[in-house]
């Protein structure tokens, strides 16, 4: 049994967005099949969307970026608002610091240094006591030097602890195998 | 600005949609912005830092649309929230816009124009994702909706939109009207 325009217009969007049911879908096919009116009502919404993903659409003007990147410099040279620059790297280095951890099992299997560890299932990561460089580490880096000590991402970000680059490396190997 | 180049045509694209003028719409990004990086120390990172930026902005928008109301005589304000209610009033057959079409200025013009003339709501689900391509569950959560109403909010400016365009622009991508005269087929 077919389906109408009425409920073709009701769940048109879900049909674009893939929301449908294979059944439902191919109820829809159906209809469009045979119902050019329909179908200039989806052509046309296809074309909408198509239209505004357009990068070049509702596209920033350089002029306007030049400016908000000077506006931002400014707040961000003056030493008294120098903590939105270390805000910045914080929130730029956050997703990369939880992206660790989905590795973080594999890495640990092949560690070869168990007091370099991270605790298991804790969320930490480890930061040398002696060393001056601040850097964090996840478990097994060989660029981990002195006694570790082991802090949450947050409290590293906030104490102004960087990833390590070595750690994020082999991050990237190993997530792609 | 790295951080934000991801994000800053959604921002944008929100700012410009629900402005009078190109300079308020510079205005709001740069309020946004300056706004996300005092505020930096309210960060959870459970949201992306994007998805934080993109909400600072909304607020900023919808705050001056409070103060300007005269904005609000441009959009369609009070369309039942019911994709039930919805019937095309056009059956035009449009044709696929060719991509050079969008190299024009005036083309541009007109999808901001259209884009501009339909309600807040519909407007920020449309932008959050079919401008930004994020995903309902996304859109909803940076709205701070359900899923179903991002739906229909979206089911809703296409449609709309569609009723708007369809009309002007035709096969080979030439404009019928200018984007000063852009018409609401349902008034």
């Amino acid at each position: 049994m077919g389906i109408s325009c009425e409920e073709v217009w009701h769940d048109l969007s879900d049909y674009i967005d893939g929301e449908l049911n294979s059944n439902q879908h191919a109820l829809f096919d159906a209809h469009f099949a045979g119902c050019p009116h329909c179908r200039a009502v989806l052509d046309g919404a296809r074309n909408v969307i198509h239209l505004y993903r357009d990068e070049r659409v509702l596209a920033m003007p350089a002029a306007v970026e030049e400016r908000l990147q000077e506006t931002l410099r400014e707040h961000t040279r003056s030493p008294r608002r120098s903590f939105l620059a270390w805000g910045l790297a914080a929130a730029a280095a956050l997703p990369l610091a939880f992206g660790l951890f989905s590795i973080l099992p594999r890495l640990k299997r092949r560690s070869s240094s168990p007091q370099r560890d991270v605790p298991p299932g804790t969320g930490l990561v480890a930061v040398s006591q002696d060393e001056k460089i601040k850097v964090f580490h996840i478990a097994g880096c060989a660029k981990l030097e002195g006694k570790p000590k082991f802090i949450s991402v947050e409290e590293a970000l906030h104490d102004g602890y960087t990833p390590c680059p070595y750690c994020i490396g082999k991050a990237r190997q190993e997530k792609n195998g | 600005m790295a951080l934000v180049r991801p994000y800053q045509r959604t921002v944008y694209a929100m700012a410009l949609s629900s402005s009078r003028n190109k300079e308020d719409a510079e205005d709001i990004v740069q309020s946004a912005l300056l706004k996300a990086l005092s505020r930096l120390s309210q960060f959870r990172r459970e949201s992306m830092f994007g998805t934080w930026l993109v909400q600072i902005t909304i607020n900023e928008v919808r705050m001056r649309r409070r103060k300007d109301r005269r904005i609000e005589m441009f959009s369609l304000g009070h369309t039942p929230e019911d994709k039930t209610n919805y019937v095309p009033k056009d059956f035009q057959d449009w044709r696929e816009i060719p991509s050079e079409a969008l190299e024009r200025i005036e083309i541009r013009e007109t999808l901001l124009k259209a884009l501009a003339s339909i309600a807040e709501r519909y407007r920020e689900a449309f932008v959050l994702r079919d401008v930004h391509d994020l995903s309902i569950a996304d859109t909803a959560t940076i709205l701070g909706i359900s899923r179903g109403a991002v739906k229909t909010r979206l089911h809703r400016a296409r449609l709309m939109l569609r009723e708007i365009l369809a009309p002007g622009l035709s096969e080979n991508g030439r404009l019928a009207w200018s984007a000063r005269e852009v018409q609401k087929p349902w008034e």
